[in-house]
């Protein structure tokens, strides 16, 4: 830490500060610095760019550039903040890209809502989102989206054209002596879910991929800032269904820490219970997905039947199957006033599992065309976890140690007993059975939970039919928060801002692993032949939710 | 001559087969009806990677308007009877996404469904009950609401 604040104190900073247990929070005076500080934090070991959140404050003619940079190795990390000037010609700060190609999208992204310019960038273009905004940076506190809005059959069918354009394009490029092509897989294949990946061909030969996604962009950053700190509840749960509580549980910790309220112990492993549940939910889904991009469905059968009974325990405590809304700023919704009753659907899941465990071992992890298929194919390094930022399983499956859970406990994970699962070859074979060693670690979690509650009931300190929530304000101070958890994809970063005596959020930038699992997707299929897309594609367990947000 | 129409429609609407589009979250839950505890195909629903083989189309939640072009295409390559089911609030008026800025909310308008499934998302028990609906109406013959109307006849795509 102390390291890491001496780098900082060479530069014209505003503050340099501790902010939670790992990380330190600085402001840079001077744009220009940036390139050598970052060149001088990556010599340190802060190698990897989380995300880039522009906020724009618009009352102070400024639009300012969160970097969050993360030392994976170490558990130490950055929050570094820039100044820049509100009006587009002088709003351009110099690209991060070069150093560290995690930031590539998330750089992106920041150009195409913000009209951030970002100097060096190798391929600044607009990207996410849909071409009605092309130039327009609609995030911008100024931008009038009722205007936009009013011509929208127009305004659709311009993006009509950039379909025709693009088909001239392909056509194009034919080359009449060679057999180059312009594939489409995509957005309608049935193992990809809403993107397209442009894959450029020789013959059967993967030369080059290059990913076009915002085919579920909801501008769900933007959203949050129409609701109130309830109602964005509604926009954060829906990154993603197939993992569903986490999501709130990040935001519900973000407008707890800037309100400075504590929740309940009670709450804390009803957290982690709802969390784990999500978790194994959206891990049956990777599970089954990876055999169903092979063409063997009756895995994914399999799972489906499972994940019912998981969904079930959602069902069973707020109603909801998948948009469950079980998380909120103070603790979680609803009280539990026959605890017993759902540990025992809680039970039942978890029994489910433990039946159809050996059995998936034995027919479906073992099974020597998946062996022969997916075994030493795609490999990933952990230089390549740092350099691109893979997170969650990906890394781990690479041999990474990192789980948000252990290096900066939220919730109840403090006091329960785990330690990091890995693989160690890092290729798509792993990144299979690293899914199915987290079911089992998660499930193991959720015992733990189960028995702290059961014991705090029993000595009194816990009351499930009252402690679930705290009272929370209905206006919040002026502050900001960064808040981590581990989601079952990855990483999950929100950065929330707000005003004094607001009612919503001002500012909520959402950062979720699918993007730079997707960014890589180009390193992974380059140089395979086609037949590799569907089966690499699946082991990375991309969700086009948390892809576009 | 009657009759034999009406053996087709009836043929017809016992096994619809629905193409394999996606454009939401409600997919999810398309996804747990196909599973084994709900299992569509007793009523002899399926999935086909194809459009030029289906019969109904499903609008699954949120349609932004990236997407809109390469869902009208599809189901343009459907061959008639075609019909459309919508699935959740967002393909009826954009449900929780209706103040987003990039969501279509006159999906109805645009593509006309024959059958609107409530929910967010609905569950999948709903799913089959929203198609055994649509059954009945393929067995009457009637023509699908989407051939009748809709915006999408203007549209370029």
């Amino acid at each position: 830490m102390e390291k890491l604040k001496n780098i900082l104190n060479k530069y014209e900073t505003e503050y340099v500060e501790d902010y939670k247990s790992n990380w330190v929070k600085a402001k840079l005076k001077n744009k220009e610095d940036l390139l050598n500080l970052i060149k001088d934090l990556k010599e340190a070991g802060v190698k990897t760019c989380s995300t880039v959140s522009p906020t724009d404050f618009i009352d102070d003619n400024k639009i300012e550039v969160n970097y969050f940079l993360e030392n994976l190795k170490d558990k130490k990390n950055v929050w570094l903040k820039v100044d820049l000037p509100r009006e587009l010609e002088n709003c351009e700060i110099d690209s991060i890209t070069p150093l560290m190609p995690s930031a590539k999208w998330h750089e992106l992204e920041a150009y195409s809502t913000y009209g951030v310019k970002f100097k060096g960038h190798p391929n600044l273009r607009y990207f996410l989102i849909s071409r009605d905004y092309y130039g327009k940076f609609p995030f911008r506190k100024d931008f009038d989206w009722k205007a936009h809005e009013k011509n929208l059959i127009e305004n659709v069918n311009s993006i009509s054209e950039e379909f025709f354009e693009e088909y001239e394009e392909n056509e194009e490029t034919f080359d009449k002596e060679g057999s180059r092509t312009v594939l489409n897989w995509g957005p309608t294949h049935p193992a990809s879910g809403p993107i397209r990946l442009k894959v450029y061909v020789n013959g059967e030969n993967i030369e080059k991929v290059d990913a076009d996604i915002g085919y579920v962009w909801r501008a769900l950053e933007n959203l949050a800032e129409r609701k109130d700190f309830i109602g964005t509840i509604v926009a954060v749960e829906r990154i993603c269904f197939m993992d569903n509580p986490n999501p709130m549980i990040c935001y519900s910790q973000a407008v707890e820490e800037i309100a400075g309220k504590e929740i309940t112990p009670f709450a804390k492993f009803m957290r982690v219970i709802l969390g784990e549940t999500g978790r194994i939910a959206s891990h049956l889904i990777s599970m089954g997905g990876f055999f169903g991009t092979m063409g063997l469905q009756t895995f994914l059968m399999w799972c489906l039947d499972v994940r019912e009974y998981f969904l079930d325990v959602l069902e069973d405590y707020s109603g909801a199957r998948i948009a469950t809304a079980c998380v909120e700023p103070g603790g979680v919704r609803y009280p539990l006033n026959d605890y017993k009753a759902w540990f025992e659907t809680l039970n039942k899941a978890i029994n489910e599992w433990e039946r159809v465990k050996d059995d998936i071992n034995d027919i479906f992890l073992k099974n020597p065309l998946m062996v022969s298929r997916a075994k030493d194919n795609g490999i990933f390094t952990k230089d390549d976890v740092e350099e691109f930022y893979l997170a969650g399983p990906i890394a781990r499956a690479s041999g990474f140690k990192t789980d948000v859970r252990i290096d900066e406990p939220y919730a109840g994970y403090g006091e329960l007993e785990m330690d990091y699962v890995t693989c160690e070859n890092g290729d798509a074979r792993d990144r299979l059975f690293i899914i199915v060693k987290e079911v089992n670690q998660s499930i193991d979690l959720i015992k733990q939970a189960m028995k702290k509650i059961e014991e705090g009931v029993e000595a009194g300190e816990m009351n499930p039919a009252k402690d679930h929530l705290v009272r929370m304000p209905r206006r919040m101070p002026a502050g900001e928060a960064v808040t981590r958890v581990e989601w079952a994809r990855g990483e999950m970063l929100m950065h929330l801002v707000t005003m004094d005596k607001s009612t919503s959020p001002y500012r909520l930038k959402l950062r979720a692993p699918s993007v730079n699992h997707t960014m890589v997707l180009d390193r992974l299929i380059s140089g395979k032949t086609l037949s590799d897309i569907p089966l690499l594609y699946g082991s990375m367990h991309i969700c086009q939710g948390d892809l576009d947000r | 001559m009657l009759k034999v129409l009406d053996f087709f429609n009836y043929a017809r609407s016992k096994s619809p087969w629905i193409v394999h589009f996606c454009s939401g979250c409600c997919s999810l839950e398309m996804l747990a009806a196909m599973g084994p505890r709900y299992d569509w195909e007793r009523y002899g629903y399926i999935m086909t990677p194809t459009p030029r083989q289906a019969d109904i189309i499903f609008i699954t939640g949120l349609v932004s308007k990236k997407i809109l072009p390469a869902l009208l295409r599809t189901y343009e390559q459907m061959p008639e009877p075609r019909y459309v089911v919508a699935i959740g609030a967002c393909a009826y008026d954009g449900g929780p996404y209706n103040d987003s800025q990039s969501v279509i909310k006159n999906m109805t308008e645009i593509l006309p469904a024959d059958v609107f499934v409530a929910g967010c998302p609905p569950k999948p028990e709903a799913i089959i009950a929203g198609l055994e609906e649509l059954k009945e109406k393929i067995k009457r013959g009637e023509p699908s609401a989407s051939s009748q109307g809709g915006l999408w006849k203007k549209m370029k795509f």
